[in-house]
């Protein structure tokens, strides 16, 4: 669902994305990994259409997100860290939008509405102001209008912040599921033991240069001394000597 | 460095970085924005410098003879205008004050600091006098040339000008900033419905003392000077601090030094007064106003689909989506935002309610001159009107999708549908209010159907070239890094958008009053000639209004599709 080739991003002199090659396949729980700077939001940005690619490309579910991106933007959602909405708006009238950008019968779209503000449970504030919403709450609202398109792949850029830690569980089996019915998720973060969790693979990064993939297993027996997945990525990213 | 000499410096640092940034901008913008700034102040110069001239010889007849009283008019002139201004500032130092106090994001973390309030409040005051008075420099300095000029003053006037300057702007900034404390100290204390009882008599307090001016002018034509004479008196009052500028310059022209200091020095006084008793007053208020403000009770229901606003997306039902869920937002963000519409209501209110007492002064209008140049000054005065809301709300419109624009980038729609949305709509709301207003004035002052058809017309077409504009600059110079409204809008693009659409208004006005004034200037109409011209000026009209229209709409797009998010 998700594939790039030779994706690269320079920003000037400085290479960003260096040259990305990356497979993943519908349904996978694909986790990017990687140290402040080293390029997952680029990384990101680019499998979204928000930056164009110095080179290569970058393909959702067979169609290139810059030659035919209304066909790619439709299978796709997308998550951010800090979910800017508008703020004049109710978190149903958000939701009614959003289901107007993507075209969702209106039918369908009031029925999902319901059923995904009750699943993040803000359906009791979804008549009030968004600019009156917690992060939190804002954060709930980012998932459930993400899903109510229906995509296919859903990139993730660190959720995690604003959440209590009920909601990261609920968050985590939810993505979970999604991927159960076919959904590919994309999820950038540091939370390394989210990552243990879920991860069917993980990527990792470092100054913009994908430096492994692989499954859980798989990476940390790329460590001299295997341990914890925070060891092992400190090894191959130069962060610290292991032990 | 102290707290205060911290939070002076740190302005003064993005003050510095923001001017340096400018290097970094299409050297096209700064070049037009530059040699537009020039014209207009050129411009402005040589208008004062032709009024002003007309006001000296006001009442003599060609030879000479005959009663100069341009001399005593001249005189009020200077107070009359810096009493309008004084009130602006003041104005516009409230709503300023409100911004720059309690809505600008580093306030919660300099709260936090060990800085006194008072020490806060002046950091935050220097931004105030100096972000209100620009304008008023930019402005007032043709004028205060042109009255040099006009009246061969000595040199003196221009260093009395400068002299005078700071403190006088200083006082409406400090009346303006007492008064935003005080307002946001004692608001958050009543239930809406107070606030809606206080808005309601305002507004109707505003029409009738506008109404009243209004019907007492109708014997105007009999007592012109006697009126003018009664208004200027009333700005010379001794005790305001408009007169006491306006008489410190016009002294020191004269070489009356010591009248000229003593107006300087009660300025200069009264200046360190206020902004004395408005520190004193943020020492007691700011705080716990700041607190209410973030306090208050913010649980604001609005069940979808209910309420007129709420009924717009069953109301716009016939359009497709994505462009009618554009407009919805649009739409209900405005309707939001109080600080939008309550100012494009009173523009309009005041436009709408000076036509409706056109009929008092029917006297005048039976001469047909006169009618068409109302009629024209109607036009441009509503073209002005437009251009100020479509350079105040819509050229900020793509800046505030801001960091929203990662929502609309990932969403499957192009952006040729969402500036084109926004083109309409805008064009639906600004043409709603003008076409009523030229149509009621072309009612009310009984205009021939050609010359009610030439107005409609410009005024359809304005709207058109306005809404273009707008909302083509507003996308080829988005600022996607401020929030405020205010602030996009002062900036380059937003300057550069207000002297284009000012310049479009010059030259479509200009064609419009050419061909009603045609029988005065040129001579009888319905000839060959007058037909052709005036298929001159209906062709030229749509030719400038198409480029108005879809070369920035174009330059727009393109630079939105390039940009990255």
């Amino acid at each position: 669902m998700i594939e790039t080739k030779d994706l690269s991003k320079r920003f000037g002199t400085k290479t960003a994305v260096d040259r990305l090659n990356l497979r993943i396949e519908a349904g996978e729980f694909f986790c990017f990994l990687g140290p402040n700077g080293a390029g997952k939001t680029t990384t990101i940005k680019l499998l979204t259409g928000l930056l164009k690619p110095t080179s290569g490309e970058a393909v959702i579910g067979g169609h290139d997100i810059q030659r035919e991106h209304v066909a790619a933007k439709q299978l796709l959602g997308y998550i951010p860290d800090m979910p800017f909405l508008y703020e004049k708006l109710t978190g149903r009238e958000f939701m009614r939008f959003v289901a107007g950008l993507y075209q969702v019968p209106e039918e369908i779209a009031s029925i999902r509405t319901g059923e995904l503000l009750d699943l993040f449970e803000i359906r009791d504030v979804g008549d009030q102001l968004i600019e009156d919403y917690s992060h939190g709450m804002r954060q709930k609202l980012s998932f459930a209008s993400c899903f109510l398109h229906d995509p296919k792949v859903v990139v993730v850029d660190e959720p995690w912040v604003g959440l209590d830690p009920k909601n990261i569980r609920f968050v985590k089996n939810f993505l979970r599921e999604k991927t159960r019915d076919g959904v590919t998720i994309f999820m950038s973060t540091h939370s390394l033991s989210v990552i243990e969790e879920t991860a069917d693979r993980i990527g990792i990064i470092h100054n913009g240069r994908l430096l492994h993939t692989g499954s859980l297993s798989e990476i940390k027996a790329l460590s001299r001394n295997p341990g914890s997945l925070e060891d092992v990525f400190l090894e191959l990213t130069n962060g610290e000597a292991v032990s | 460095m102290t707290p205060f000499g911290a939070a002076i410096w740190v302005k003064l640092r993005v003050a510095a970085h923001t001017i340096a940034s400018v290097r970094h901008q299409s050297r096209l913008k700064v070049g037009v924005v530059s040699v537009a700034a020039s014209l207009l102040w050129i411009g402005a110069l040589i208008a004062f410098c032709v009024g002003l001239r007309w006001l000296q010889n006001f009442g003599l007849d060609p030879s000479g003879a005959g009663l100069n009283l341009g001399k005593l008019l001249m005189g009020s002139l200077l107070s009359v205008l810096m009493l309008a201004l004084f009130l602006m500032l003041t104005f516009s130092n409230v709503l300023i004050a409100f911004s720059t106090f309690y809505r600008t994001r580093d306030m919660a973390y300099l709260m936090q600091s060990p800085l006194p309030v008072q020490s806060l409040f002046i950091a935050r005051f220097v931004e105030c006098v100096s972000f209100s008075s620009w304008a008023s420099a930019y402005l007032g300095s043709p004028l205060i040339l042109a009255y040099g000029l006009v009246t061969g003053a000595s040199p003196m006037l221009y260093l009395a000008a400068a002299l005078v300057f700071v403190p006088f702007v200083t006082i409406p900034a400090a009346l303006g900033s007492m008064a935003t404390m005080l307002l946001v100290r004692v608001f958050p204390m009543f239930k809406k419905w107070v606030f809606v009882a206080i808005g309601g008599c305002a507004v109707l307090a505003v029409f009738f003392y506008l109404r009243g001016k209004l019907m007492a002018g109708q014997d105007a034509s009999q007592g012109m000077l006697s009126l003018v004479f009664d208004a200027t008196t009333k700005t010379q009052s001794p005790f305001l601090p408009s007169h006491w500028a306006a008489h410190g310059i016009l002294t020191a022209a004269a070489g009356r030094y010591t009248e000229s200091i003593f107006d300087l020095m009660l300025l200069l006084a009264n200046a360190l007064f206020f902004s004395w008793v408005a520190m004193q007053l943020a020492a007691r208020v700011f705080f716990p106003g700041w607190s209410a403000l973030k306090g208050l009770d913010r649980q604001r229901v609005k069940p979808l689909d209910k309420g007129l606003l709420g009924k717009t997306d069953k109301l716009l039902a016939a359009l497709p989506n994505p462009a009618r869920v554009l407009i919805v937002k649009d739409i209900k963000l405005f309707w939001r935002d109080p600080t939008q519409w309550s100012q494009f209501l009173i523009f309009f209110g005041i436009m709408a309610v000076y036509i409706a007492n056109l009929r008092n002064r029917s006297a005048m209008l039976d001469a047909e001159a006169y009618r068409t140049f109302i009629v024209s000054l109607n036009l441009g005065a509503c073209s002005l009107i437009t251009a100020t809301l479509t350079s105040r709300f819509v050229y900020p419109l793509v800046s505030l999708e801001g960091q929203r624009f990662w929502l609309l980038g990932l969403a499957p729609l192009t952006f040729r549908q969402l500036i084109w949305q926004k083109y309409w709509l805008c064009v639906a709301t600004t043409a709603t209010f003008s076409m009523a207003i030229v149509t009621l004035s072309c009612i009310i002052l009984r205009m021939e159907p050609l010359a009610s058809f030439l107005s409609l017309y410009s005024i359809a077409l304005v709207n058109l070239g306005l809404a273009g504009m707008s909302v083509g600059l507003g996308s080829l110079y988005p600022n996607f890094n401020e929030d405020n409204p205010a602030r996009i809008v002062s900036g380059m693009g937003g300057t550069l958008n207000f002297l284009l659409s000012i310049g479009y208004i010059a030259a479509v006005v200009a064609g419009q009053t050419f061909m009603l004034q045609w029988k005065r200037l040129v001579g009888p109409g319905a000839s060959m000639p007058y037909w052709w011209t005036f298929a001159g000026v209906v062709g030229f009209t749509a030719v400038l209004t198409a480029a108005a229209t879809f070369i920035p709409m174009r330059l727009g797009l393109r630079n939105l599709e390039q940009m990255e998010f």
